[in-house]
């Protein structure tokens, strides 16, 4: 038995809808938009501090006598993985591997995508049918099967990794864009714009891209970046990226594995956690983000 | 006297806008009948509330808050109920000065509810037909599977032979061409007019005592809509079928109906014998009829070349419904005298002659009816 | 309700087998590209035998049969796959297809199993809230297949094998090769369990689902079938269930494929997945190249399979009835 409550305002009607859109949006999406800034500041922050060398402990010191220990050990915020050595400062140096990678994946995606999309809606006809193929051509590949192909034939560089995972995003943001053009063109929008003697040129970056469709592309490079992320540890985890010692959350849960079947569930247990408390975050703000910008308005 | 076959009492339904935080008062307080054998038509622009008003009737208004008051007494086959029986129990209303406050509903609860109540009805007692027959119709299914489906759920024919010779029967009785190939045809190779056949025949397939007919020529050509008309008046009289007509097209409404009820803005503005109200030569109307007709062309009007008649300002928007008639604001026809009682209350329906109610103050009514 | 009629829906299943060829076309392309493009001249390896680098002279390469051009190369590479000839394993030296053929049914168990454990998941979630909307009861179902998805699949894995295998002692601890046993077939459950939760595609099947439903249910003709008092479901199955149910699963396949790679590899699971890292480990050119085909065609032929559905579902498909 759910009794929904429906309450009239009691001042005059109109006022309510004056509030701005974080106002009257949804409370669960404004929880997950919440949590993502946040995971997106920490793993920001992280990556400078990482890249600064401004650790909190040696991440390759190792240390017999401290081995496994359990977060809030004196000295070891997060405790220590199996060697000894401090899980917080390894964590931290962790993101280094996806960080940029990743912002190269979605670079291309979000540039690729777009020059797609506009080329298949704006032009149509013939490049139309052209992207609609290569859309296709791409989704036909597994990624981490065309990923172990490009590992096998060049070499297990993540740039190279990232690249096709860029190459393997536009589709889908090739298709959210030429759907937005084609919504244009039915208001009316573009050939407006055009009897206004408007240039193709501005059409298309400044009214198109930048007014209509930037929201859907922040949306997209989110999302995009957690991909990346779980296209990164994925593939460290099998061997293929930044190699032991250095740290990268992937290959740190693989380290820890014989451990952690061995009842030591920690070493594996705190990448593991980081990767999923991550791509949480980049999936759920971009999710809440495209419930606040793109959903349909509420009844 | 018989018992009316429907009755509707003090019917609320209401909506709500989230962007705004009110209700959408659709149904504010609508009471109709409709006598056996009769055709009752409901006149109204969009937004008058009409088509809510039956769908309520036939318990399918699924957002929220729904039907939040009145009663529904159906009386058929000697049997009578109240379709919204128990809604008290499901809905819980807070006014405050006349104006409906807050409404807690358990929506879930009341649809089960409805459902268990309407399981003999819907299709079988009362059935119903809509506007845009062509999206009325299930795209994935032929037109025969989904007569047949009707048949069989509400007759006594339960086998497949007998159910399509009688789907057969009721094709050819709606005057569709070659039954026997349509039978197997698709929704989306047929025209409106055809497929509002089809919707026509599904409803009356199963007898049943009262047909809600929602706007069922509106989307239709012209020459088809009167094609139509013509089928539903033949049906008429040859079913006897008591009938609801909704519909914005006062032409439509004269051709097929017994008495009418004019709406505006959610509440019913005017009721009688169509003859009655829709006579050019009436005196006593609501002024919204008298715009209405007047805005409407007529043979008469061709032949006079007399001007159409805009109706001033714009539909009344039920979320923000003003206090007084609600017709007020567009009304040609204000007189000083009146002019504080229509800003501030709400006229009442009164007769101003037998049978014939309308709600204005220009007619103060002798005695006061409740309809 | 019956099948669109038959001679059209052929017609288009036509056009539909032409597209697919046409984009596995284009996908032995993008191999052969990456295979040209590659240091260390792996074609040479496949079109001319088992033969090290091109230092050993052009002349050499060209006695053995290998064209000189690109499209040559090409053509008698293609030709080779069209026939089966995926070349020779590094490795182990074993023809590659046979050899995928043979592992590769692990990898469709596992797939399969999988991906029916992710619907029977999705569902039930999906269909509840489309029925009756948000309640807290699905809002916190979703919420945690959120969390399921963004759960890296082997740690998970690691989760499973603890408390299943070395914990519980549910499932004996046997790998898929020795599978002669009666209950060999139970520990088939555990990477399928695994696969099927943490693949990464249960949040948005349900989405999927959820949006689909409430929009077919939202329709009108779902709205007569209810004036009629007729069985919703009946109506509303094939629009709203049957084809975004197929359309999800042809849509998510490629990832499954790549979450089986993983998944393999936690289990020690003898399939396509393991067999595809081992390949890339020791840049194994002819394996991983074939299963980068095989996987594609996999791909291609689950979309097939999808647009056959929705043709014989759809009577617009047919397009072949009367005014």
């Amino acid at each position: 038995m759910r009794w929904r409550r429906y309450l009239q305002t009691p001042g005059p009607i109109g006022e309510y809808s004056k509030l701005s859109l974080w106002q009257r949006a949804e409370p669960l999406d404004l929880v997950y938009i919440g949590y993502g800034l946040l995971v997106v500041a920490v793993v920001g922050v992280s990556y400078l501090l990482g890249a600064l060398g401004w650790l909190p402990d040696d991440p390759q010191r190792i240390n017999v006598r401290l081995i496994n220990a359990a977060p809030f050990t004196p000295g070891h915020l997060l405790g220590t993985d199996f060697l000894g050595r401090d899980l917080q400062a390894r964590l931290i140096l962790g993101i280094q591997a996806y960080f940029l990678p990743g912002l190269l994946a979605i670079t291309i995606s979000v540039a690729g995508g777009s020059i797609l999309g506009v080329l298949a809606g704006y032009r149509g006809g013939w490049f139309d049918t052209i992207v609609t193929y290569f859309d296709n051509l791409i989704d036909s590949f597994p990624r981490l099967v065309l990923i172990l192909l490009v590992v096998a034939a060049f070499k297990p560089d993540i740039y190279y990794v990232m690249v096709v995972v860029g190459i393997t995003g536009m589709p889908v943001i090739a298709n959210l864009i030429a759907g937005k053009i084609a919504f244009l063109r039915e208001k009316n929008f573009i050939e407006a714009a055009h009897a206004l003697g408007l240039s193709a040129h501005t059409v298309i970056l400044k009214h198109i891209l930048w007014f209509n469709c930037r929201a859907l592309l922040v949306i997209q490079a989110t999302l995009g970046m957690a991909e990346a992320i779980l296209v990164e540890t994925s593939l460290s985890y099998l061997g293929f990226g930044v190699q032991e010692p250095t740290p990268s959350w992937g290959n740190m849960v693989q380290a820890g594995a014989n451990y952690f079947l061995q009842g030591n569930f920690w070493p594996s247990t705190a990448p593991a956690l980081a990767i999923l408390a991550t791509i949480l975050g980049f999936q759920l703000l971009g999710d809440g983000l495209n419930n606040l910008l793109e959903g349909k308005r509420g009844k | 006297m018989h018992a009316p076959l429907l009755a509707i009492d003090k019917l609320r339904t209401y909506f709500y806008a989230r962007a705004k935080r009110a209700f959408i008062r659709s149904v504010d307080g609508v009471s109709l009948s409709v006598a056996r054998g009769e055709t009752l038509g409901i006149v109204g622009e969009s937004g008058s509330g009409k088509s809510v008003a039956a769908l309520s009737a036939a318990g399918l208004v699924s957002a929220g808050p729904g039907v939040i008051g009145g009663r529904i007494d159906l009386h058929s086959n000697g049997v009578q109920r109240n379709l919204l029986d128990g809604l008290e129990n499901y809905a819980r209303v807070t006014e405050q000065d006349g104006r409906v406050m807050a409404v807690e509903k358990d929506e879930r609860g009341w649809r089960r509810h409805s459902d268990r109540l309407m399981a003999g009805v819907r299709g079988k007692e009362i059935a119903m037909i809509f506007q845009n027959p062509r999206s009325a119709l299930n795209p994935y299914a032929t037109i025969g599977s989904q007569l047949v489906e009707t048949i069989r759920l509400h007759t006594r024919l339960k086998g497949g032979a007998e159910a399509k010779e009688r789907a057969l029967h009721w094709l050819e009785r709606v005057r569709i061409d070659s039954p026997g190939l349509r039978f197997d045809n698709f929704p989306f190779g047929m025209s409106g007019g055809m497929c509002q056949r089809v919707m026509i025949a599904m409803a009356l397939c199963a007898e049943p005592a009262l047909l809600i007919a929602d706007e069922p020529t509106t989307g239709l050509d012209a020459t088809i809509q009167s094609r139509i008309v013509e089928l539903l008046a033949q049906l008429k009289t040859e079913t006897g079928i008591t009938t609801i007509l909704i519909s914005h097209d006062i032409s439509v409404i004269q051709r097929l109906s017994d008495r009418v009820s004019i709406m505006y803005g959610g509440t019913v503005v005017e009721t009688g014998r169509s003859s009655e109200v829709l006579a050019p030569e009436a005196k006593l109307r609501h002024p919204y009829t008298a715009a209405l007709l007047a805005s409407t062309p007529s043979a008469e009007a061709i032949r006079n070349k007399s001007y159409l008649q805009a109706i001033e300002g714009e539909v009344l928007d039920t979320i923000n419904v003003p206090p007084g008639c609600r017709f007020y604001g567009r009304c040609n026809r204000v007189t000083d005298a009146i002019r504080d009682q229509c800003a501030g209350h709400e006229p009442p329906l009164g007769e101003v002659a037998p049978g014939h109610q309308v709600r204005c103050w220009l007619y103060p009514a002798a005695h006061e009816s409740t309809a | 309700m019956k099948l669109a009629a038959i001679k059209p829906v052929s017609r288009v299943l036509l056009r539909e087998l032409g597209i697919s060829a046409s984009l596995l076309l284009g996908v032995s392309v993008v191999v052969f590209a990456i295979l040209y493009l590659a240091p260390g001249d792996p074609l040479n390896v496949l079109l001319g035998g088992q033969l090290p680098r091109s230092e050993l002279a052009l002349g050499m390469r060209e006695a053995l049969g290998v064209p000189r051009t690109w499209y040559g190369q090409y053509a008698t590479w293609l030709g080779k796959v069209l026939q089966g000839n995926f070349g020779n394993s590094i490795r182990t030296g074993l023809p590659v297809l046979p050899e995928l053929a043979r592992v590769g049914v692990n990898t469709l168990y596992l797939i399969f199993g999988s991906l029916l454990l992710t619907l029977l998941i999705a569902v039930p979630i999906a269909v509840h809230a489309a029925a009756h909307g948000s309640t807290p009861g699905n809002t916190v179902a979703t919420i945690v297949a959120y969390i399921l998805s963004a759960v890296p699949v082997f740690w998970f894995g690691y989760i499973v094998v603890y408390v299943f295998i070395n914990q519980l002692k549910m499932f004996p601890l046997i790998s898929g090769t020795a599978t002669k046993q009666a209950h060999a077939w139970l520990y088939f459950l555990v990477p399928i369990f695994v696969l099927g939760v943490a693949s990464g595609t249960l949040a948005e099947m349900i989405r999927h689902l959820r949006e689909e439903l409430s929009r077919v249910l939202a329709d009108d003709y779902i709205r007569t079938a209810r004036a009629k008092g007729a069985a919703v479901w009946r109506h509303a199955f094939k629009e709203g269930f049957l084809i975004p149910v197929t359309e999800i699963m042809s849509a998510k396949m490629p990832f499954l494929l790549g979450g089986a790679v993983i998944v393999e590899q936690v289990f020690n699971w003898p399939g396509m997945g393991r067999m595809a890292w081992q390949a890339a480990q020791d840049r194994d050119f002819p394996v991983i190249m074939g299963i980068a085909l095989v996987a594609a065609a996999f791909v291609r032929l689950g979309n097939l399979l999808q647009r056959v559905v929705f043709t014989a579902v759809n009577p617009r498909a047919s397009k072949e009835q009367g005014p």
